[in-house]
């Protein structure tokens, strides 16, 4: 088939197709412009598979979206839910769904392939399981992740940042530093490609690890204990069986050697006095914009506000490091050899720069915090609401499972993050107004949990 | 290969014990033959047609020879004979052709490391220094010897060492201060030990469960377990079971962390040449946590700890035994382990102090009971029962701690349980006679009449498992899965696969399981022969009763 005809018509599938497509940011606003920065074909024919860069503008937004489609020509009834239209040349389909499309990236990556736009790179000595069938994960929000046997997991990056991919980047380091908590890199794919202004441009496009096969995510479990703790009608969080702060205290040890790896591989840096001025001053500023979304904030405001101070006075220099960023229950797996952190992109909607810059490892630390007290109150919100004997037990299980964190991250950072407690303090409030706007606007009925963390945090209550 | 019959006859099969299902009888509490109140080998062979029927394959009998009985009959005072309240040599020769008949095997115990101070070995030993016993015992004019071996019965013993005022000489023991440990530094002491093996073998059984066996050698500058020179002495018993003895299984009790307990099955290479089978010690604690936290992790990890085994050897597993088997009775290392990780609440320390049956333990839930042996007869390794525990016998925790759980036998709702014709107050521990787990509610003849006791469910489930010799010869697999509650694994043995999904919370669970490598059969639930829709490409969805669990078969592909 020519690829100047096809192209053109399957890129006026395109833009009606991403708009519906979970991984797509723009979902709310029309597509005005759809361009196809680079096409590669990877397979001629039954299926044909292109892999396309498209840049996707809407109004002043500009995003690079990477796209592999195949080309049928006779429809597939399992392809069916993927299917983005009829063209000429045949059926057109997301071809990471596509089995007989995917079935060729191992070979790629054994033999270290470039074809097109797309360079395959191999983890020395990495063991990739030839012949294994992908299959795609469900419930995967800004990626497309996909598993070849139950051995490894091919992670494809969708909306496109030039630049090194944190994950791949944080997860190679790790892995040739033999770091025992993550999931070990595999592998990635390179792209590069010219942009409009005829500048040539580099990204990681996908991620290949190892597939974490008998784990069970933070959230599900410390979920399942939650559930136990509610279900006994007097017990404390310490006396039912499905106590957590075992786990929650290796979580810390987990988390608190990943740190210390990290620091050893990447750069390190420091927060100066003026940093942290700066740093207070943002949020502050995030905080003053939250009251106008969330006005339930306004009476705890100028009582919040002192942890911005506090932070502001703080006089000497302040370790940074590369972090996780977007550190929570469900971003670590506990597998039988112990729990493993994933997913280290850091926050999605962040730009590049700033999901690479160095930061105290304490922002982690506040971010894990916050998610034991999610997991303590969600189910209160849904199945118990207004029931203050549960209530009480739930901050019963958070206060627990938060100092056995702590105390696990201590024993193996040889210093307890609550020592740092304005850096603390600082980043769990400035977490907590975050998700305070974030549910007023996206899930009104759980506002109620991060409104009673600011509450405590107001008063000084931790 | 059939498995739904009985173990194959001696000399067909050498690897029986790999499919057995083991019993661990006490002939002192299962049934008394002449009314004298103590149970007795004639008593057990009036019960062997039970057994059978329950579906034993091979019967485990702690020890039985003459003993002063300060250590339950572990303090052997004659390694060659039988003591007399339980019946006489000819009566043991008769039980063991009367099994055998019913194609159920014999293994006994066997104290090695050291005997009673009433052996007349130690009382030769003591009064004559230079005599022919003089060096049977590992004496020392000082008590500063091997001072890295830890004392293991912390509560009873301050040293391991202790003076003899007769010859004035201080002599080694592991255990208690009236066992006195063998030399086995002094080949006559080996001899020894092998003639008794021997006498026994001759009398026609089928292997010896070996107690503490790590202990039997002693060196400076070592913590005097495991050490070469006794693996060497248990490959010398293989050689000579091997060479003189076909079919015959060693069974060794170290208690130890499983990656130091693969050292008893030997060399790899020629498939084990040491000990057939060992017990695989911290199986039976993580399920009972397991279940107490509701997280499949503790079995898991353990699992995953788990080293492969040589070709020709087994696990023995066990949810209950004679002993309490507490936290004091592990490893240190795993001890620690356990208590850091899984026991920081009090009363969980509690639950896991076992000095009681499976029943009592888990407050006589029948859900749970059958939770519980479901995994015994479905994890990695031949299953050893516990007598009683078919019927969910209970304990007497107002006995004596080691008694509770060795009360008689509750075979019907008559006096004394149907154990013993005597005056009640002549048994030699009581019959258990609660409100819940007393023997006129739990008994054999009721259970034996209504086919949905758990007596009737464990046989069956017995059976199904010999169908199956997955169950007993596959490969282990975690499956994982989506719901931490919930364990999931399957055994494969050529194209017999079983699938077992096991739900470890109080709660029903759904479960989500990655089956691709499974794609196009159709499983098939064992119990009921229930058709389950077939397995496709994404994931598939079960959902179990609290304390539910599921048997499939996998064989079956689709048209």
């Amino acid at each position: 088939m020519s690829a100047e005809n096809w192209l053109v018509n399957a890129t006026a599938l395109l833009s009606g197709w991403l708009r519906h497509q979970r991984w797509f940011a723009g979902k709310d606003r029309p597509v005005d412009d759809l361009h196809v920065l680079a096409a590669t074909r990877l397979r001629a024919d039954d299926p044909a598979v292109w892999h396309l860069l498209v840049e996707v503008s809407q109004g002043p937004q500009t995003d690079l979206y990477q796209v592999p489609l195949s080309i049928r020509p006779q429809p597939d009834d399992r392809l069916e839910h993927v299917l983005l239209g009829r063209i000429d040349e045949g059926y057109v389909y997301d071809a990471l769904h596509d089995k007989a499309a995917t079935a060729d990236v191992l070979e790629r990556f054994a033999r270290q392939d470039a074809i097109g736009s797309l360079r395959f790179i191999t983890e020395p000595g990495a063991a990739l399981p030839l012949g294994e069938a992908s299959l795609v994960l469900t419930g995967e929000q800004s990626n497309t992740s996909l598993a070849y046997g139950d051995v490894a997991l091919l992670k494809v990056f969708r909306r496109i940042q030039p630049g090194l991919n944190p994950d791949v980047e944080i997860h190679d380091a790790l892995t040739r530093a033999g770091c025992g908590n993550i999931a070990p890199l595999l592998g990635w794919i390179e792209g590069t490609w010219e942009d409009r202004h005829g500048r040539l441009q580099e990204a990681s496009l996908a991620m290949l690890q190892s597939f974490l096969t008998t784990a069970t995510d933070g959230w599900a479990f410390a979920s399942a204990s939650v559930r136990d703790l509610f279900a006994e009608g007097d017990l404390h969080a310490d006396e039912v069986g499905g106590d957590f702060a075992g786990e929650a205290e290796r979580l810390g040890e987990a988390t608190a050697q990943v740190h210390s790896r990290l620091a050893q591989v990447l750069p390190v840096g420091t927060m100066t006095p003026d940093d942290l001025i700066d740093l207070a001053d943002a949020m502050r500023a995030r905080l003053k914009a939250a009251v106008v979304t969330v006005p339930e904030l306004t009476q705890h405001a100028p009582a919040l506000e002192t942890a911005f101070d506090e932070l502001a006075e703080i006089d000497t220099d302040v370790p940074t490091q590369r972090i996780h960023g977007d550190y929570h229950l469900g971003q670590v797996l506990r597998t039988v050899v112990g729990w493993k952190l994933v997913d280290f992109e850091g926050e999605p909607e962040k730009s590049l720069a700033e999901r690479t810059a160095l930061d105290s490892p304490i922002r982690d630390v506040a971010g894990m915090l916050r998610s034991f007290d999610y997991a303590a109150w969600h189910l209160l919100v849904a199945d118990h609401p207004g029931d203050d004997q549960i209530t009480y037990r739930a901050s019963e299980w958070a206060t627990r499972n938060r100092s056995a964190f702590c105390n696990g991250y201590a024993r193996a950072a040889g210093r307890d993050p609550r020592e740092d407690a304005v850096l603390l303090r600082a980043y769990e409030t400035d977490k907590a107004i975050y998700e305070a706007v974030y549910e007023a606007r996206n899930r009104p009925a759980w506002l109620p949990i991060p409104l009673a963390a600011a509450e405590r945090l107001a008063e000084g209550v931790r | 290969m059939t498995f739904d019959h009985p173990i194959p006859a001696p000399g067909t099969d050498p690897q029986w014990f790999k499919r057995a299902v083991f019993y661990e009888v006490l002939v002192r509490s299962f049934k008394d033959s002449n009314g004298d109140g103590a149970g007795d080998l004639r008593g057990l062979i009036d019960k062997l047609d039970y057994l059978a029927w329950l579906g034993v394959d091979c019967l485990w009998l702690p020890p039985f020879y003459p003993s002063p009985l300060r250590d339950g009959g572990y303090d052997v005072s004659d390694y060659k004979g039988v003591l007399p309240e339980f019946g006489t040599l000819e009566d043991f020769t008769i039980f063991v052709r009367r099994a055998h008949d019913r194609g159920m095997r014999v293994v006994v115990d066997f104290v090695m490391n050291h005997t009673s101070d009433q052996h007349p070995w130690f009382q030769a030993s003591r009064t004559d220094p230079d005599g022919p016993y003089g060096d049977f015992y590992v004496w020392a004019d000082d008590d500063t010897g091997y001072p890295d071996a830890r004392i293991i019965f912390v509560d009873t013993e301050t040293s391991n060492w202790t003076f003899d005022p007769v010859r004035k000489q201080y002599f080694w023991h592991r255990f208690f201060s009236h066992q006195p440990d063998l030399n086995f530094e002094n080949p006559a002491v080996r001899e020894a030990i092998m003639d008794a093996l021997r006498f026994w073998l001759d009398l026609g059984i089928d292997g010896f469960r070996l107690d503490a066996v790590p202990y039997l050698y002693e060196a400076e500058g070592t913590n005097c377990e495991n050490l070469p020179e006794t693996h060497g002495f248990l490959k010398s018993i293989r050689k000579m079971v091997d060479d003189e003895y076909p079919d015959t299984v060693l069974l060794c009790e170290a208690n130890q962390w499983p990656a130091d307990v693969v050292e008893y099955f030997g060399d790899y290479s020629v498939g084990g040449d040491e000990c057939h089978m060992a017990f695989h010690f911290p199986v039976m604690p993580r399920i009972f946590m397991a279940v107490r936290r509701e997280s499949r992790y503790p079995i898991s990890e353990i699992m995953a700890q788990t080293p492969d085994i040589p070709a020709n050897c087994q696990w023995g597993i066990f949810l209950r035994n004679h002993d309490e088997l507490t936290l004091e009775m592990v490893t240190d290392e795993e001890r620690d382990y356990m208590w850091a990780e899984y026991a920081k609440d009090p009363r969980m320390k509690a639950n896991i102090g076992i000095r009681r049956r499976l029943a009592p333990l888990l407050e006589n839930d029948t859900n749970q009971i059958e939770l519980f042996t479901a995994l015994l007869l479905s994890l990695p390794g031949s299953p050893v029962l516990y007598y009683g525990d078919e019927i969910g016998m209970g304990d007497n925790i107002w006995l004596g701690d080691r008694d509770g759980v060795r009360t008689p036998m509750q075979w019907t709702p008559d006096r004394n349980a149907g154990f013993s014709t005597s005056d009640p107050g002549r048994l030699t521990l009581p019959v258990v006679m609660d409100a819940v787990h007393g023997y006129q509610v739990k008994n054999v003849e009721a259970q034996l009449q209504n086919s949905s006791s758990l007596l009737h469910w464990t046989q069956r489930m017995i059976q199904i498992r010999k169908e199956n010799p997955a169950f007993s010869l596959g490969d282990f697999t975690d499956l994982g899965g989506s719901n931490p509650s919930v364990i999931s694994y399957v055994r494969v043995f050529g194209d017999d696969i079983v699938m077992c999904v096991n739900n470890l919370s109080r709660f029903p669970q759904p479960v989500e399981l990655d089956l691709r490598r499974f794609e196009g059969t159709q499983p098939v639930e064992l119990l009921g022969g229930v058709r389950f829709p077939p397995i496709g490409e994404l994931p598939y969805l079960l959902t179990l009763a609290p304390h539910g669990f599921y048997w499939f078969r996998l064989g079956e592909a689709l048209p």
